[in-house]
Formats: structure tokens, sequence, C-alpha cells
């Protein structure tokens, strides 16, 4: 590992153009925390006396024990590339001159879908990321989604290729087949990529591709790695050829003959596949020698490649000597760098087509370009992505990343939550900032300040931000974009403490898990319960375990999980809405609807958004959805939340003081979006339409007091006529088993009301793959269920899909939503039995 | 039978003789207490009626009212208003449903400050339409009365600005939650209103209405200390009159002279 005290780190973060800022991402599994142990050890950044001891990036006691990763975990290292790779760097603002080496933040992300929020908060403070795949497993559902999210962050992935020793060594496979899969790998990535990136955009080509350099192929847990690079430099000089155009022939169909020494596109009986050959054969060589004890052969083999055994290594042999050898003939640290260095782009790079995506405010204020330009000059911006728990409990650092600027121990800056709004003092603080730190796996080091482009850590900011921020100092700024999950929190259970007395300390605890995890929320219901919602029963297991050991400290009941649920509509109000305000003088009337297919999604996407352009919104909702166009551009608000998938809309026409009132509207219509009228649960996918109002002349007689508590019983009467429905949500299912656990799977989910939409073989492999769709609520046990009903061969991984209709209608009683309604409904503490339209609805 | 009784504007003598007949013999008496306050406390008016009264909020009034209503079919109950009882525009709501539930009704007529406005000197007859002024709040700053002074205005009309009083009004957060709670009660000052005036001038180049405009403030109309105040609009938003009730006159542009010599008393 490196020795670098502090300064020498802080000397290399002001040479931005020589930082690569990445996350690692993959399937569960897949190998990403043992390949950056790899990493680590070849280039890892430790000061002084810490040089030496082991540092893994999973750093939690649990994520040891169960061989998993929970929490995203950052280290920077230094890597130095030698002349000869400079070149390959064309790009001026992708390094320094004469500067060699190179600053790399690396996050380690976690790959179960549960955690992948972790990922999400690691993707927005880097440029890059390395998307690892099982060569043995393809390209699984969770590989697609992370790469779909790095896609739409404008994250560059390179690729690498992890457990060939498993393909070589278990599998056995031929080099043709192997080469098959790889080839299929790539393309199946590069498809995930072309489906989310268009070639055209700012990010310009994103593919990956072996013969450019951005594929590896390795064994992360053996420690080798290697790219057609490194394979080109040991036959350029022999071939004398161009190392770039050596490369080019060494990936696809590219055809040696050895006896004519021509090349040929196509395949005939005489040639032979050129990575096959060149690549695949002197690995094949070495593995078939040593595991097959050919002492001669080894030591010629050995000389070839020049590697030298050491002393201490000698009497090695196996799979011990195959992982010496293969370690010192190619280090995975010095291919997997290499590939860092020159294919991930640097912040100045990176910035420039990631600003409109990060900043909200207009994209040529002081801080657009700041960003854009990644100037530590222009006013700082930082955007906190989550909170790290520090050793003092209850206390965390801010992790982020300076996009602008530069951020200062005992600056003054403003910070700014996610519900501030410019000119607004919501959700605005302005301190200091006690401690500026650089936060290296466990360790963390003061530092004095820190420049645009790079990752660190704050002190003292975590008592006036949740989860995530905006810190600037500049006045105007508008907020760095929220962060969009891919999974929801949709399962929830409601947790108490054993002892009565200890109420306070789990409110505290709470508090704390908030923070600390960037997708869990806690929810304290007016009737008193607490609720912790996550993505997932692991991603629950881990927080409730958290809140009680490390967070609340005290014993805690939790009560059985439970799905949340949306309400929606099935077709339009039958008759016009009326309510009138407690003092008569105002009357509203509206209608609900249901939103066309496709629209609420569109809305969870951010397609269609509140802070669009009304114009340009209601272009493409007439366009696509064939909605008016005169009302699609007064749309009053989204909701709930002011960002949801429903939609309050003004279809009036020329009511006088109508604006006056358009507030206290929309704050009745964000409270019923966030409670429905059936069980107080989210609305999802209804359209809202005020048809006419009629209002007092006076505008004291109309205030919110008047019209907020009537535009709710106005819009609860508008959906108890238009059919109510239930909506739950439900997973998306992938199953990895042998041919002969197929039926069991079949089995558990047809009693979990499952059912499969696709089935095929992993090529080149025995295991099958098994795709369903799973309501949430029906996979409380499933993994249990299904490992004890197929002898412990399949492994689901299920990550939230869809919102679904329940069938049924919830007001009739006997029927399943009815059954869900009630539960919801006794739980939450509300009136048993069905809303009564008449407590709503208003006669004329 | 349920009675709607106006109270004056004063203290617990001004209600007429009729109403004071009425208020003795009901089994019950309810006091509005949201729309106007006396100068005086309910406890002052249960001495000298010489009988409990239940005081009324806007919930009561609004919400609940229909139980009183029922009540008043087989027993007598007085909904006791400051001023008089139809001058708040919301009580012929509850005549109506009255109505609806076969109820009968009889309304005590009392003076109110539309025509206690008087008292400055400004001639009833050359009043407009009467507008309130609500508090602005962050995020809610209605100003379309501004446009009906303005109306009044050109039509050499003068206006009665009613001002905003809040007696147990549900706070704006806690209107979207169950548990309901309460903003203390606050009651707008001519100084005040002058000022929400101002802010609406600034922001309209070219109105008829400037600072120097000629305004009158009124307090406490009807009681023993009751003030009158008549400056440029500029100064009424340094002005201090006192404890609530207060009122705002925007009197018309050209004057009577009567008028003028009246309200120069008050200059």
């Amino acid at each position: 590992m490196v020795n670098f005290t502090v300064d020498e780190i802080r000397g290399m973060m002001d040479k931005k153009r020589n930082i690569r800022n990445m996350s690692v991402i993959a399937h569960v599994d897949h190998g990403k925390s043992t390949l950056t142990d790899s990493l680590v050890s070849k280039a890892g950044i430790i000061a002084g006396a810490r040089a030496g001891e082991t540092r893994f990036t999973d750093t939690r006691k649990d994520e040891q024990d169960r061989c998993i990763t929970i929490k995203s975990t950052a280290i920077s290292m230094f890597f130095e590339l030698e002349e000869k790779d400079l070149v390959f760097i064309t790009n001026p603002d992708q390094r320094e001159k004469n500067e060699k080496g190179f600053l790399i933040n690396l996050i380690d992300s976690p790959g179960h879908v549960d955690f992948s929020s972790e990922v999400t908060a690691a993707l927005r403070v880097t440029d890059g990321a390395l998307v690892v795949v099982d060569c043995v497993s393809g390209v699984c559902v969770q590989t697609e989604t992370v790469l779909r999210q790095a896609i739409a962050e404008r994250i560059k992935p390179i690729l690498f290729m992890n457990k060939m020793d498993r393909a070589l060594l278990e599998l056995q496979l031929e080099a043709e087949e192997l080469y098959q899969t790889f080839q299929r790998i790539v393309e199946n990535v590069n498809v995930i990529i072309a489906t989310y990136n268009d070639d055209g955009g700012p990010m310009g080509e994103v593919r990956v591709d072996p013969s450019k350099g951005s594929v590896g192929f390795g064994s992360g847990l053996h420690g080798w790695a290697f790219t057609l690079k490194q394979f080109s430099e040991m036959y350029a000089d022999k071939f004398k050829i161009d190392l770039v155009k050596l490369m080019n022939r060494l990936w696809g169909e590219n055809f040696f003959n050895p006896t004519t020494k021509k090349w040929a596109k196509q395949k005939d009986n005489e040639n032979k596949r050129s990575f096959c050959m060149y690549v695949l054969d002197p690995i094949y060589k070495v593995f078939s020698a040593i595991m097959n004890f050919r002492k001669e052969e080894i030591d010629s083999l050995l000389v070839k490649i020049g590697v030298t055994i050491k002393h201490e290594d000698a009497d090695k042999d196996g799979k011990a000597l195959l992982k010496v050898v293969m370690r010192s003939w190619l280090p995975a640290g010095e291919a997997l760098l290499q590939m860092i260095a020159i294919h991930l782009p640097s912040p100045v790079v990176a910035q420039k087509y990631r600003m409109e995506m990060l900043y909200e405010g207009p994209h040529d204020d002081e801080a657009a370009i700041g960003i854009k330009s990644c100037d530590p000059e222009a006013p700082l911006m930082m955007y906190v992505s989550k909170m790290v728990p520090t050793s003092d409990k209850g206390r965390f650092y801010a992790f982020g990343r300076v996009f602008s600027g530069k951020v200062i121990t005992g600056q003054k800056a403003r910070i700014m939550g996610p519900n501030f709004q410019p000119g607004k003092k919501e959700d605005l603080y302005e301190k200091t900032i006690q401690r500026t730190i650089l936060m290296m796996g466990r360790y963390v080091e003061a530092i004095e300040d820190v420049p645009s482009g790079n990752i660190c850590g704050l002190v003292g900011v975590d008592q006036f931000l949740v989860k995530t921020g905006t810190i600037t100092t500049f006045k105007n700024a508008h907020n760095m974009k929220v962060m969009k999950f891919s999974v929801s929190p949709v399962v929830r259970v409601a947790v108490e403490p054993k002892n009565p007395a200890d109420l306070p300390k789990l409110v505290e605890g709470l508090k704390r898990l908030a923070k600390s995890d960037p997708m869990v929320q806690c929810i304290n219901e007016e009737s008193g319960e607490h609720i912790v919602a996550g993505a997932g029963e692991l991603h629950l297991e881990i927080c409730l375990k958290d809140l009680e050991e490390d967070h609340a400290c005290i014993p805690i009941k939790k009560s059985d999980p439970v799905v949340s649920y949306r309400e929606t509509v099935g077709e339009e109000s039958n008759q016009m809405c009326l309510s009138k305000s407690p003092n008569k003088h105002n009357r509203l009337f509206m209608k609900a609807c249901p939103m066309p297919d496709g629209l609420p999604e569109d809305i969870d996407d951010g397609k269609v958004n509140p802070r669009d352009d009304f114009k340009t919104r209601a272009r493409y909702l007439t366009e696509k959805y064939e909605y008016d166009v005169t009302e699609a551009r007064k749309i009053w608000c989204f909701g709930p939340e002011g960002t949801g998938p429903n939609i309050l809309v003004d279809c009036t026409k020329g009511v006088q003081y109508l604006n006056e009132i358009k507030d206290s509207v929309v704050a009745g219509f964000q409270w019923a979006a966030k409670e429905g009228v059936m069980a107080e649960e989210n609305l999802r996918g209804v359209r809202f339409n005020i048809y006419d109002v009629t209002l007092h002349t006076d505008a004291i007689h109309r205030g919110g007091g008047q019209i907020i508590p009537t535009t709710r019983r106005c819009l609860y009467a508008c959906l108890l006529t238009a059919s109510p429905r239930l909506m739950e949500p439900v997973y998306l299912c992938e199953i990895q088993c042998p041919e002969v656990a197929v039926g069991g799977i079949y089995g558990v989910l047809n009693r979990r009301r499952g059912h499969v939409f696709e089935e095929s073989q992993v090529a080149g492999t025995p295991m099958f793959v098994v795709k369903a769709y799973l309501p949430v609520n029906e996979s409380f046990g499933f993994t249990a269920d299904l490992r004890s009903n197929t002898g412990g061969q399949a492994f689901p991984q299920c990550v939230f899909d869809h919102w679904q209709v329940l069938p049924g209608d919830p007001c009739e009683a006997g029927s399943k939503p009815f059954v869900v309604v009630q539960e919801t409904r006794k739980r939450k503490g509300l009136k048993e039995g069905l809303p009564d339209l008449a407590q709503y609805l208003d006669k004329l | 039978m349920f009675y709607l009784i106006g109270l004056g504007l004063g203290d617990a003598k001004d209600i007429t003789v009729k109403g004071l007949e009425i208020v003795k013999k009901c089994d019950k008496v309810l006091l509005e207490s949201y729309t106007s306050i006396l100068t005086v406390g309910h406890t002052v008016l249960e001495e000298f009626y010489g009988r409990p009264i239940v005081l009324a909020d806007r919930e009561l009034c609004e919400s609940f009212i229909d139980e009183f209503l029922q009540e008043a079919r087989f027993s007598d109950i007085a909904l006791l208003v400051v001023g008089d009882p139809l001058g708040a525009t919301t009580h012929s709501d509850m005549l109506l449903r009255a109505k609806q539930l076969e109820v009968k009704t009889e309304i005590i007529h009392n003076t109110s400050i539309m025509n206690a406005v008087s008292c400055c000197g400004l001639q009833l007859y050359n009043f407009g339409e009467t507008v309130s002024i609500p508090f602005w709040t962050e995020t809610w700053k209605p100003d379309s009365f501004f446009d009906k002074i303005l109306g009044n205005f050109s039509r050499n009309l003068h206006t009665l600005c009613l001002l905003d009083i809040k007696v147990k009004e549900p706070t704006e957060e806690s209107l979207t939650k169950k548990v309901r709670q309460y903003m203390p009660p606050k009651f707008m000052s001519v100084k005040e209103a002058a000022s929400q005036l101002l802010g609406i001038i600034k922001n309209r180049q070219d109105s008829d209405l400037t600072e120097d405009s000629l305004a009158v403030g009124l307090s406490r109309v009807g009681a023993q200390d009751q003030k009158i105040s008549a400056i440029s609009l500029k100064e009424m938003s340094n002005c201090d009159l006192g404890p609530p009730l207060h009122s705002l006159v925007i009197p018309a542009r050209n004057l009577h002279p009567l008028e003028v010599d009246y309200l120069n008393q008050y200059i």
C-alpha cells in the first residue's frame, strides 16, 4: 500500500484532471468486495501508522458474518501510469500535464436489491462505475437495475468479467464456449446501455468494448485480471504491429491461420479465433499444467510468461500455486487501475455533462457554471448523499461530493435540505462547517479544505439535514436534485419498546436510524404508532437490528411486516361532486377519473414532473395521452408531496378570485392524496378536475380554514363516486436454480399468487433462471419457503417492480380489498367500516 | 323558537330592551364569539343578564349548530351576536338551516359598525361596497379587496374596511391533521391594515390611492373610549389607536364640505 500523508493527498486533490471518482456495482454475490480488495492491496492510501492493517470495505461485523455488503464504503487509492500507458489518454481534460499519479476514490456498494438505495447514493458522488459481472451467471436482474441507474445519473460504465476461475475449473468450458459467454455478456450489457443512453446524447458513446480495453477479465478471488491491452503488449513487439491495431484484432470475428500466417474474417478449418488462440490458450495451458501437476511443463511455461516463483512459494502446488502464478503474471490491480485511469472520466470531463442532471437552478447561474467547469474558485456547491455514523453515538458525518468551489473547515455555509426553495427560509440553515474530513474506509483524517471534484465528509452538518442536502456559499443557489431511488419502501413494521418507559429512547433511535440509511422511512402515525418502512425483508431486518443495537439500545417489539397499499379509482366519478365550506359560502365542484395507463409511471420516472415548463408538459400529455391541451396546461399540482402520481387540474372557466384560493385547494389536495378515503393510504393514478367554484366575495371568508377541509371532503366524495380500488406492490422476482428445482419453484409461486413470465437456461451452464411477478404481500418468508421446497437450491432476488390493482371492490364486504381496507383501518386506529359518502358530498 | 339577538357595539347595556327580555326567558343562551367581540368579557354579560351563557366559536356555529337548532324546536334558544345579527354574512346560513328543520326564528336587530361608522362624520349615503382586510401569511396575500376600494374610490364613494379578527382559528399546519391546534387570538389594528395597503400600493405603480391618501381609523366604536383619527395612510401605518376592535375607512376623493368640517375634529 502507498504511504501518503494528508498533505500529499491534499496535493493530489488539486489536480482535478487526475481524479477518478468511481463506484463498483453489481448483482449480489458477483464478487465486488473481493475484487475491490485486490485493488486496495495494490494502491490503497493508508497514512503512516495504519499501514499494514488489513482493511476491508465490509466494515461492519454483520457484513463479514453474512458475507454481504450492507453499507457502501469509500476508499482512496493512488496509482501511477507508466509513460507508455499515458498515451492512451487523449482527452486533455483527462490528465494534468506532467503528472503520472492518479487519485482514485472508490466506493464499494452493496449488491443485494434491498440495499440499492446505497448504490444510488454512491452513484451520485461518482462519475464512473466498474460493473462487475459473474461470467458464470451472466447479467442478472440487479446488474440491469444498477446499470440503468448509472446511465440515468450519467455515470460512465466499464465492465469486468469476474470469476473466470470458476468457468475454467468448475465448468471446464472450452475456449470457444468461453469466448461466446463473454461475447454474450458484453452484448447484454451494451443492450442495456443502449436502452437507457442515447449515443447522440451529451455523454456520447458509452458502450463497453473489449477491443478498446474497457472490458476486463479475470478472477477477483485469485487476484488476477487482464484486458486485451495487457495481451497486446505481450505480442505487439513480436508481431511488429501497432498496439491499438492488435487490440482490435484480438476480439470479435478475427481468425488467424498459424501455418499461412494470414488473418481472416471467417472461420475455416485451418484458422482459429484470435482471442482463443492468443489470450485464452496461454491461460488454459497454465491452468491445465498446474492443476495436473505437470512439473516440467510448468517450468517452461513460467519462463515463457516471465514469472519467477519466489522462494517461499516454491513448495506450493495445485490451486495455491495457480493463484501465485496467475497473480504475478496478470496482477489484477494493475489491469483494473489502468482501466479506471484510462476509461473513466475525470470530474472535469464528467461534470460538464452531469451539471444539467444535477442542478435544479438556471443552467447559467454562478453555481451551474461552477459545477460545469469544476472550478475550485467558484462558489461552493456540495451534495451530501448520505450520513455515516461516527464513533460518537448519535452523530454522523455528512458524506458527499464537492462539485464546485472549496469546502473549508470553519467556513460559513448555507445548508439546504430537500424542501428548500430559493427565496424562502424553510429547510435552510446558515452554519459553520465545524470540520472537513477525509473518509477512508473506517478511518477519518481531518483536512483543512477540499476542492471541487473530490469526495469528503463534514462534521456538524448532521443536525441540520435529515438524510441528504446541498451545501453552498452562493446566496441564490438552488438545490442539487434529490436522488431517485430504484426501490421504494413498501414493506413496513410497527415498533414499540418492550418497556414502555423506553419510548423516548425509541423515538431518538428512530431519528438516528432515519439518518443512517438513505432509504428507510421512520414514520410516526397520528395514532401514536411508530412505523419503520424499508425496501424488503432483509433491509428491514438489518434496520431493526441497527435500531435495537446501535441507535436506540433498548429491547424492541416489532409487529409482523405489512405492505403499504395505494388507493386509486376505476372510472370517472358518476356525478358532479359538490362540497360546501363550513360557512356554506364557498362551493367546490369536482370529479375524479383514472389516469391513462403509463402516466403514473411517467410521473414516477420524472418524465412528467412539476418542474417542467407547463407548455412542454402539456404537449407531451396531449401527444401521448390525448389530454386536452388547455386543460393539460392548467395542472395545478402533483401530489402527494408535490411530486406524486396524482394531479389536480383546473377545468374552470372564468372564476373570479380563483387564484386566491389556489394554495388552500392545493393543500387540501396534498392532504387527500397522502391519506386516501378508503384506508388513508397514498393515492395513485388519480386525476381530479375542478369544474366550478363559487366563492364568498370577501377574502376573509375564503381562507385556508374554510377551503382546505372542504377541498379534502370534495376530493373524498370524488373518490367514493369513482369506483375506488386498491393497488398492491408487486416484486419482480428472479430465481436461479438447477433444472430439477424448477418444479418446486412453480409450486411455491402458485401458492403465493405469483406468476412466472419467463423461464430460460443460462447459456453455457446447467442453471435455469425463472422470472416471476410476486405480490409483496405474499413475499414474507418466501426465501425460506423456496429453499425448503427446492432442497436449498433456489435463490430468489426480489425487486419492487410495479403497482397492480388488487381485484375486487373494496366497498363490497368480504372481498379481498375490503379485508385489506378493514385491517389497515383497524391498524391505524380509524373507525372500522366503510367511509360514508354523505359525510363528504353536499346537496346543492 | 330560535332567536338571533344583536348586542350592539359598546358594552353589556347596549342590548335592546326586547332583546334583554328574551335573553331572560330563554332556556339556553349562546354567545357567538368569532366574528366580533364586545369591549367587556362574557362574564360581565352573565352578571348583567343574571344567567349563564355558552360561548359559541366558529366550529360550533358552522358545524354543530344543527344540534342546537334541533333543541330549539321544543325550547327557546338565543344566539347573541355582537353588532347586528345579520351584519356578519355567515349567519344567514343558520336561518336557512333553521327553516329546513322547521324551527321558528326571530331576529332582534341592533346597531352595527355598518351604520355606527357614521360617527366619523362621513355620510352613510356615500359609502360603497364594504370590504374585509384579512391577515396576510407568508404564502397567502390576497389583494382583491384593494380593487374594490379602488372601485369605490373611482365612483367617489367611501369604503368601510372591516379588519380581520382571529379568535380560536386553527393553524395552517393543523388544518391537514386530525388534531386541531389553534392560534392565539389576534385582532388587526388600523396600523397593520394601513401597512398592508401600503404594501399593495407599492406594487401597483399607477393606483389612484397613494401613501398620502386620507384614511380614517376608528377604534372601539360605541364604547366610552372610542377613538377616531383622520390622517394619511402613511401616518396611519404608525398610528396606535389602542386596544381592539379597529375599523378603517378610505374616504372618497371629493368630500362634502360638512364631511370635511366634521373630519377636521380628528386631524
